[in-house]
Formats: C-alpha cells, structure tokens, sequence
C-alpha cells in the first residue's frame, strides 16, 4: 500500500483578480522507503503541493481532491486536531525560505527544544535537559559545530545556511515516516549540500523515512531519487522510475528539461543553441486550458485543448496526448545540423 | 545597549530643556505682575520681593533669569498656588498618585480585556463575532468621552443607583497617606474598617476607570487583531504549526509575542490622547488627581498651579513615551538588529 496516495487534487486560490487553479488535478503516489523527486521550476506549484500534503493551507485555498490518502485513512476527512497530530510526529518538512520560518523573537534553541521528541522513560523534571541535549545532538547532526552558540541567537543573526541546517534538524529530529524536503539544500555551499543529502539518504535507509524532494536540479534529484515527478505549470506532466525517466523521456517537457543540460562531451555541439522551449511560463493569472504546456510544446496539436488524463504504461505515468511513447531513446538531438 | 540607553536619556534631557524653555517664555506673558507669575505670592513685602529678585535674578538677563528659573523649579520650588497659599509641589505630589491610581487600573482594563478579545477575533472563524467585535469597538472608538462619562455616571450612579458618581472614597473615612495611593494605602490601614473602605474605594474607581478605558480598549482591540491576523500568516507560524505545537501553544509563544509589539508601539502613541481623555474624566467624576487640579487652577487663574500642572503632565508623558520606546526594544530584538546594524 503507497504511504502517500493523491489523486486529481486541485487547489484554487482566491486572489483579487478571481479564482485561480494553482493546482490542476495533480496525482503523486508515494511508496514507504522511497525518495521521491518532485521537479518543477518556481512558480510550478511545488510549495503548494506540499502544504496541501502538510496540511498547512493559507486563508485564500480551496482544496478539492478525489482522494489524499496517507496510509489508508483519508487526510480530507480528517479532523484539525488529528491533522495536527500526524505533523511533526509522521510528516514533517523542510521549507524553502528558512530565516522566515524561525520566530524572529525568540531564539533559536527554545524554537529547536520545542520540536524535540520527549522521552516518557525518563521523571518529567529531566525531561526539558534530555531534549536540550537531543536538539544539540541533533545540531551536530546535520552539520553545525558551535551549537551552543547557535541556540543561542536569534534567527536573524543567523546565515540562510545554518538557519536551513536548524530547520532540517528540527525536521528530522522526530524520525517521521514522510518527509517533505522543498529546497532543502538552496542556500548552502556545495559541501553542505552533499552533507545535507548524504544525512537525508542516511535517514532513508536506516530509518526507512520517505522523503520527498522537491528542486528545479535535475542533476540532484537523478542522484538521489527512485522515483521522480515532473511538475509544469501546476499539472503533473509525468512521474516514474528515475532512470526510466532519464533514459527515455515520454513527455515533450522532461525531454525538453533533459535536452537543456548541457552536453559537453561532443565538441560538435559547442556553441550551438541551448535546447529550450519557447517562450515562458504563464502567470497564474493567464494560464491556458487543457494541457498547460500547450503553447510552448513543440509536440502540441488541436486536440491538447484538453486536459490530458494520467495514463500508464509498465510503471511510468505521463500525462500527454502525444507521447514520445515508441521513439527510439538514443533520439538525435533537434538542431543538430 | 548602554549606548542606546544613554542616548534615550539624553533624548529625555533635551526635550525637557525645550519644555523648560517654552514654560520660562510662557510665564513671562501670563497678564499678571512677573513675580506673581513666579512666586504666586501676592503683593509680597519689601523683603519677600528682595529675596525673590535674588532667587529669580529678575535684575540680570534673560539667560540668567533662565538658569536661576530652572534651578529654582529642579529643586522642588513651583512657587505656592494663589488661590490655597500652599506649596505647589505638595498639592502636585498629593494629586499625581490619584491621577497614577485611576489611570494604571484604566491600563489594566484595557489591556487585559483588549489583547484576549482582539486575539479572540481574530481567531474566530465565524463572520458574524468579527463583525460585532469591530463594530463595537468602532463604536466605542467615536464616542465623545464627556458624553460617555456622563451618561454613565446618569444611568449607573443616579437612576440605578449601583455606583457612586464623584470623588475617590466616601468622605465617612479618614485614610492616613503612606504610600499616597489610596488603594494601597486602605490595604496598609489597620482599622476594622479596612474592607469596607477598601470596597467602596473600588466601587468609586469603577465608573471613572471604565470611562477612561474605552478609548485605549477600543485601539488595543483593533489593534492586537490586525496583527494577529497578518502574523498567523507567516511563514513561522505555518512552520510552528508544522511542527505539531498545539494552536494554543503557538498563539501564546509565537503570535502573540510578535503581536504585542505594534500594540505597545500604539500605546506610546496614543499617551497624549489619553492624558487629555483622563484630564476630562477626572473633572466629570471629580476624581481629586491632577487633571481636575489643573481645571480648577486654570478656572481661578491660579497661574503657580498651570505651570506645575502643565510641567508635571508633559513630563510624565515625555519620560513614558521614552520609556515604553526603550520596553519595545528590549522586547522586539528585530529593533536591536537595526542597533547592531547587521542587516
């Protein structure tokens, strides 16, 4: 039984312009123990997918979905109060902006010890010592050395980096089963970076914690990933098997994010031009029907005014009309000439 | 922190200066014979008049007048009152703690019943409880507070009955002064009759204090709520709420120590407001503070007793807004962040 099963989940937003879909019928499966790339760019509808799977909705959402299955109980029917109890305890996440996800009046520690497991096992009055010195422990973890002094300032006094590290530990610290990791890594240095996903795969496999990872880097998703999803525009445009996906795209999107990596191995190729899609991606204000690649898909054709349904084939989803279903996969990059 | 300390204090230092400055010119235009302006000592004696010409050094210049004015007023001489021929400063100091005793308890109304019901309404999903806690507050926020006061001390104090309407206690008992608070002096007093004087102490508080609470109430409520709501949007308190915390748990550590800064700044604001509102109530009721003192002073021309009313009131509220400044500094580290001038 997948751990996380959602199914055509669609969240308007109410902004003063009207509603807006965000999200459009977007279904992602999540198997217990994987790692579970989400990729998109910003704007894409990440953010808003994992606070829907959070269960941390801001004023102006309206969430509808077939099914949000966590683990056999449906998450919509839940009540508030059974919500709140499922996070921090068996989901937890890692939010994109760190500094602002601190309380900017209190210091960091309390906000860490607060997030601390409690050891029943041990009297309640050396309950409060023992999660201070699981945060530290914690701290240490995830790659910061002076935690002392850490715990000790205020959010603001802190990098983007340390405070993303504070953010990870306090994450991490209850063992969840679901993880949501979006941009975990986008303010650090490229060590920490590898640190920080080297503790995360640790955590996976030991702890069999599912994590999902949300980036716009397909270099690191493809590293860390079993499975992958491709997300454009708030519509899921494909999800399978991570090397499945690299080695041979079915979407004219992931083939066109593959296309856009630089291939430096064929001196012919230097200096051509990069592999893109034409033009951008729409506003939420003015996103188009149907298949929201649509206007920029060199594949598109009348009939993409309609929102193509998830179909799949072996263990690959991908939501198209036009496929590159039966192509050879070694296919010959289109401009060379 | 000590830098920032010492430049609050000289911040104080100076403005009290221009006080001084504005009181000195302001003195020497009151209609009235300089001396008596000063001294409040009428038609004085050749040797009363010789030792306030040396006192006030009236025979120097103005820059010495000034000094010799501002030495005699730093060391407690605000010349004796007209109309009483009493020293000024020890009806000012006897009026100041009545005045501290009504305006604390307002204080305390306002803001233990505005910051729980603001975050009430903010937190109430229902349209129908936001709307009705605006709309009374809105209320209370436009009406006059004169007619307020009168209107209660009529329907409460006159046709119910259930209060009395004038003065601090009834006048049946004879409190000897310690502290000068009233209250706390009747909790001090050892006589059988400390409870009943110290209720009926209460019931005369509670008009004029209610009166004097509506307006700082009304503002905290709207206040506390307006910032309640932008804060529950942040993204730490999503992020709290990811945590697992309870509702109650992040709305006593994480909002509401967030909220209550834009409350206290609000509150230094709005000191002034809330002096002239207690100078009005305090003559309604005839609360014996400062506020009715000044009125008196200012109907029987009694010009010692303006210029000690008007020097005490203005510093009162240039040492509190300084005060409650310095408070939303020690409580808000994100203001430190501008004094260490990290970004």
């Amino acid at each position: 039984m997948p751990l996380l099963d959602i199914r055509n989940l669609t969240i308007e937003l109410d902004t003063p312009h009207g509603r807006v879909k965000a999200l459009e019928r977007v279904s992602l499966t999540l198997n217990p123990g994987e790692i579970h790339g989400l990729l998109g760019e910003s704007g894409s509808g990440r953010t808003l997918l994992a606070k829907a799977i959070m269960g941390i909705p801001g004023h102006n959402w309206t969430i509808q979905a077939d099914r949000m299955m966590w683990d056999g109980q449906n998450l919509l029917d839940m009540s508030t109060k059974a919500r709140r109890a499922l996070m921090g305890s068996e989901m937890a996440m890692i939010f994109q902006d760190p500094i602002s996800s601190l309380d900017p009046t209190i210091v960091v520690g309390v906000q860490i010890i607060e997030a601390m497991p409690e050891n029943k096992a041990l009297p309640w009055w050396r309950r409060e010592q023992d999660k201070r010195k699981t945060a530290r422990q914690w701290l240490h973890k995830v790659g910061i050395k002076e935690t002392q002094k850490v715990m000790s300032s205020y959010a603001w006094e802190l990098s983007d980096g340390e405070c993303q590290k504070v953010m990870i530990a306090i994450a991490v610290a209850n063992q969840p089963r679901l993880l949501i990791a979006d941009e975990p890594t986008n303010s650090m240095e490229v060590r920490t970076q590898a640190q920080i996903f080297r503790l995360l795969s640790k955590l996976n496999q030991l702890h069999n914690v599912s994590i999902l990872l949300i980036s716009h880097e397909l270099e690191n998703l493809s590293l860390w990933c079993d499975r992958l999803s491709v997300m454009y525009s708030g519509q899921i445009m494909e999800s399978g098997p991570t090397a499945d996906v690299i080695a041979q795209p079915y979407h004219p999107y992931t083939k066109a994010i593959l296309d856009n990596i630089p291939d430096y191995s064929n001196p012919e190729l230097h200096k051509t031009m990069m592999q893109t899609l034409r033009g951008s991606a729409p506003s939420l204000q003015h996103q188009p029907i149907g298949c929201r690649l649509g206007p920029r898909c060199p594949q598109a054709q009348k009939h993409c005014v309609n929102q193509p349904k998830l179909s799949h084939h072996k263990d690959r989803y991908f939501a198209c009309h036009f496929p590159y279903y039966n192509e050879p996969s070694h296919d010959e990059p289109l401009t060379k000439s | 922190m000590a830098r920032y300390l010492a430049r609050r204090l000289n911040l104080f230092f100076a403005t009290s200066l221009v006080l001084f400055v504005v009181m000195f010119s302001v003195t020497a235009k009151f209609p009235v014979d300089h001396t008596v302006a000063l001294t409040g000592i009428h038609a004085p004696t050749a040797e009363e008049q010789a030792s306030i010409n040396e006192a006030y050094r009236l025979d120097k210049g103005q820059v010495s007048q000034f000094i010799a004015y501002l030495e005699q007023r730093l060391s407690g001489n605000l010349g004796i009152s007209v109309t009483s021929q009493n020293p000024v400063f020890n009806e000012l100091t006897a009026v100041l703690s009545a005045s501290f005793e009504l305006a604390f308890v307002a204080g305390a109304i306002a803001l233990l019943l505005g910051i729980p019901l603001g975050v009430l309404a903010s937190l109430s999903k229902h349209k129908i409880t936001q709307h009705t806690i605006m709309a009374i507050t809105l209320t209370g926020y436009s009406i006059p507070v004169f007619w307020l006061g009168l209107s209660l001390s009529l329907w409460f104090g006159v046709r119910l009955g259930w209060l009395p309407i004038s003065g601090q206690i009834n006048l049946l008992y004879e409190i000897k002064p310690v502290t000068g608070f009233l209250l706390i002096d009747i909790l001090l007093w050892d006589s059988r009759y400390a409870w009943s004087a110290f209720v009926d102490a209460l019931q005369h508080i509670v008009l004029p204090a209610v009166t004097l609470a509506v307006l700082p109430f009304t503002v905290v409520v709207r206040i506390t709520r307006s910032a309640m709501m932008s804060i529950m949007e942040k993204t730490y308190i999503k992020a709290a709420e990811a945590r697992g915390l309870r509702t109650y748990t992040i709305v006593m550590r994480h909002a509401l120590p967030n909220a209550f800064i834009p409350v206290l700044k609000n509150l230094g604001l709005m000191l002034g407001a809330f002096a002239s509102y207690a100078i009005v109530v305090e003559v309604i009721f005839s609360w014996p503070g400062v506020g009715a003192w000044l009125v008196s002073g200012i109907y029987q021309r009694d010009y010692t007793v303006i210029q000690g009313g008007i020097l005490a009131v203005a510093l009162i509220i240039i040492f509190l807004s300084i005060l409650i400044e310095v408070l939303h500094t020690a409580i808000n580290p994100l203001s430190r962040k501008e004094l260490y001038a990290a970004h």
